[in-house]
């Protein structure tokens, strides 16, 4: 099966939620280099781009979609945007579900957007993903 | 105060391979082309190149160092124009941000960012849109 207009509205929860720990915000930060005080301690919120790592788990179950056929190693990441409603913090514990918005062919090169929202198992509102991925069929 | 043509302080950041393995590690992105020359050239890229999402959150640095409170934030988004190829030596890949307040409205600030590696931009429409006290 290849991914087509008609998978769009698909939607695919992360398997299980996201604990945030401080101790995570932080090797983050240093991963990226940002010694913001404000990604340390007890109170830390996490810096923007951890929202990404967090819908990633959603990501994982739209790539498990067989009837797709995606392959990760055929996906270019072209853009991301993030529209955050409040930072995630130490001990959130998230729920992410990613939903296919749109689908466009051009050849063998199928564009494929998705959105990806991010809240508190409770409900509460997060942040929103919005991914743009260019997948290539061709044989290289 | 802020107001529109306002320049922030850019920022350059020198990625070395050791800095995308650390990002694979705490991302949990373990995509071989961030780490492989091998895999990335099987691929047809010009060597190993460092994860955009890594870019994208060196690139917002500009703006949170910028503004007092990181929370501040309420949207951003790039696209990711050019890979940023890490070279596996000392040196690494120096890549500058720079930004610019493009419009103030309704208590928001909307930052345009640029962000060059060598003398190429290797993000487009990179946009912060922060509130302002």
């Amino acid at each position: 099966m290849t991914i087509d207009a008609t998978m769009v509205g698909r939607s695919y929860a992360a398997a299980e939620s996201y604990q945030v720990g401080r101790e995570k915000i932080r090797e983050f930060a240093d991963a990226i280099g940002d010694r913001n005080p404000a990604y340390r301690g007890d109170d830390a919120i996490a810096p923007p781009t951890f929202a990404f790592m967090v819908g990633s788990r959603a990501l994982e179950e739209l790539l498990n979609d067989e009837e797709l056929g995606l392959r990760l190693d055929r996906i270019v990441h072209g853009a991301q945007k993030f529209n955050y409603t409040r930072p995630i913090k130490a001990g959130d514990n998230i729920a992410a579900t990613a939903t296919i918005t749109t689908v466009r062919k051009a050849g063998p090169v199928e564009v494929i957007m998705y959105e990806t929202t991010l809240t508190t198992v409770d409900g509460e509102p997060i942040a929103t993903a919005t991914s743009t991925l260019s997948h290539n069929r061709a044989d290289a | 105060m802020i107001e529109v043509g306002t320049e922030l302080p850019a920022l350059t950041v020198t990625l070395r391979r050791e800095d995308l393995v650390r990002y694979a590690g705490a991302s949990g992105d373990f995509n071989p082309i961030h780490w492989n020359d091998r895999m990335a050239a099987a691929l047809g890229l010009p060597g190993v190149i460092a994860h955009g999402m890594l870019t994208m959150a060196s690139a917002v640095r500009v703006v949170t160092d910028w503004i007092d409170d990181p929370a501040d934030l309420v949207e951003y988004g790039v696209r990711f124009t050019k890979p940023v190829v890490v070279p596996d030596d000392d040196k690494g890949a120096g890549v500058t941000f720079s930004a610019r307040v493009d419009k103030v409205a309704d208590g928001l600030a909307e930052i345009d960012i640029t962000a060059v590696a060598g003398e190429e931009k290797v993000l487009g429409r990179a946009r912060a849109v922060v509130r302002v006290r």
